[in-house]
């Protein structure tokens, strides 16, 4: 049965009835609102970014591997030479050649409208000898035989293979660019959260000074006086740990549905095989919400150092 | 249980403002520490209570020599010693129950093994009825008999009181008094500081009286 000794505002009176005692460091004595503010934002500019190094990796990856299952055979017209006949036999080599899944030659037309957008529309370029594509599909480019294929078509005259290898280094470098400036950023994030952290607790330090010093009076060690600051500030980094990653989710949410219905469905599904998908997958949700708990005990670790060294330079 | 060898102590590179302390204090006693102000009684109690390290001497508390404790050993040996302030330093924001369980926490204990146990020294020291209350509503004595209780919650070997009854009226003085008087019947030694010549006499207790840093015992 609860209590009814005291009168229902006896809150408002200088008492208090509580189930258990209070914390030691009382709660408003932190720069409570202002740090898990900071926090937040600081664990939304991390989600960001490394959901933005996800999105990037994972674009990467998908764009190089699809670039990577197919080759190109490109044949030149070389006089005394028959295009059609080159184009045969380069078929059946890709066609022989371990690894490929199939192989097709571009007709002239599809040819030409490759060639359209430098040319323009409306041309007719059945005068011209054009070069012709054999477009080659790989079941799996690891178990692929390029180098036979390569040595094999030396016998047709005019023909090279493009492997694409120079586009997905390129794709690579950038992507690799891209992630460690993720990463950079990062890391530059959370030394920012580190130093803020510093001088937050420095400033509760110093406002709490008779709390420590009446600890230190009966008996406290350091270490427990160190663990009652790093409860509290445990406490305002997940607060805002979990404020700014959710805001991270729901920012990535918004921009993917925002591209979906703002730019027009084809131009979308070009834009998705180009640049990815805006679409962070639960490896990259998990990602961004396990910078929470990260966000968290780097605010608890730094405060307890802090609050260590204050200590120790104190007592 | 506390002997002061050639003490001296001096705050930086001023004058020496305790020297050549020689006394030995027998455990169950209790003192008196007097001296006009400014004669080092605050400073005596921080030595005491191990706040403060002596420029030269030795001090030995409870078969110690002080000097060769590290600052985990030192802490230990503080809570051997309880401390009541003039200033009562009760913390704002915790109930009376919680100010005075304060050790008793920091010791470690569960709140559910210790809360009988202060309720009844609260009510020995007629705070019973303001377990709840905080210390902004408190009057002057209850604040000092809440600041007494906590000093004495963790039955510590030592008490050492800095001018207790400085902010309470004479009666009260009196009955302050007859408390600290009632925990020495119970073993604890006590030394208590304070000018107050009414309350000096009213006490068949011996005195320790500071005058330019030296200490004179009488009674």
């Amino acid at each position: 049965m609860a209590d009814l000794s005291l009168p229902r505002f006896a809150i408002f009176s200088g008492f208090k009835t509580r189930d258990r005692a209070a914390p030691i460091v009382p709660e408003r004595s932190v720069a409570g609102r202002t740090l898990v503010l900071l926090i937040a934002i600081m664990t939304f500019l991390s989600g960001v970014t490394l959901g933005g190094v996800v999105l990037v990796q994972k674009s990467a990856i998908a764009w190089s591997s699809d670039v990577g299952r197919e080759v190109t055979i490109q044949i030149r017209p070389v006089e005394g030479e028959v295009m059609e006949s080159n184009l045969r036999t380069a078929v059946a080599l890709a066609q022989a050649t371990p690894g490929v899944a199939a192989a097709r030659a571009l007709t002239l037309e599809e040819s030409q409208r490759l060639l359209e957008p430098w040319l323009g529309t409306g041309l007719d370029l059945s005068a011209i000898d054009i070069p012709r594509l054999v477009v080659v599909e790989l079941a799996d480019p690891a178990e692929a035989d390029i180098a036979k294929l390569e040595r094999d078509l030396q016998a047709v005259k005019g023909a090279s293979l493009d492997t694409h290898a120079a586009w997905r280094q390129q794709l690579n470098v950038m992507a690799g660019t891209i992630v460690a400036s993720g990463l950079l950023v990062l890391a530059l994030i959370v030394i920012a959260t580190v130093l803020a952290i510093i001088f937050a607790t420095r400033g509760t330090m110093a406002s709490n000074r008779e709390i420590v010093d009446v600890l230190h009076f009966i008996g406290a060690s350091n270490s427990f006086i160190a663990g009652e600051f790093q409860g509290r500030f445990l406490t305002i980094g997940f607060r805002g740990g979990i404020f700014g990653g959710l805001a991270a989710l729901l920012f990535f949410f918004l921009i993917g549905v925002t591209a979906g219905s703002v730019v027009p469905q084809e131009a979308n599904q070009q834009l998705g095989i180009l640049f990815g998908r805006f679409a962070l997958g639960l490896d990259g949700m998990f990602g961004i919400l396990a910078v929470v708990p990260v966000i968290a005990a780097v605010t608890a670790i730094t405060s307890r150092l802090t609050v260590r060294r204050f200590l120790q330079t104190t007592s | 249980m506390i002997e002061f060898s050639n003490v001296g102590l001096r705050y930086g590179q001023g004058p020496e403002i305790l020297r050549d302390l020689n006394f030995r204090i027998e455990p169950g006693s209790f003192h008196f520490l007097t001296g006009p102000s400014g004669s080092g009684k605050t400073s005596l109690l921080r030595l005491l209570l191990l706040s403060l390290r002596p420029t030269r001497g030795r001090v030995t508390l409870f078969g110690k020599d002080t000097s060769a404790l590290d600052q985990d050993q030192l802490l230990q040996m503080r809570r051997h010693i309880g401390i009541v302030f003039q200033e009562f330093r009760l913390l704002d924001h915790l109930t009376t129950l919680e100010n005075v369980a304060l050790p008793l926490r920091v010791l470690g204990e569960p709140e559910s093994s210790y809360r009988a146990n202060v309720t009844e020294l609260l009510d020995w020291v007629g705070l019973g009825e303001r377990l709840d209350a905080l210390p902004a509503v408190l009057s002057g004595g209850e604040k000092q008999r809440a600041a007494i209780a906590r000093a004495v919650i963790a039955r510590p070997d030592v008490l050492l009181a800095d001018e207790p009854t400085g902010n309470v009226d004479p009666e009260l003085s009196l009955r302050l008094l007859r408390l600290f008087a009632e925990l020495n019947r119970t073993g604890t030694t006590i030394i208590l500081a304070t000018h107050e010549l009414a309350l000096l006499d009213s006490f068949p207790f011996p005195r320790m009286v500071l005058n330019n840093g030296q200490v004179e015992f009488h009674g």
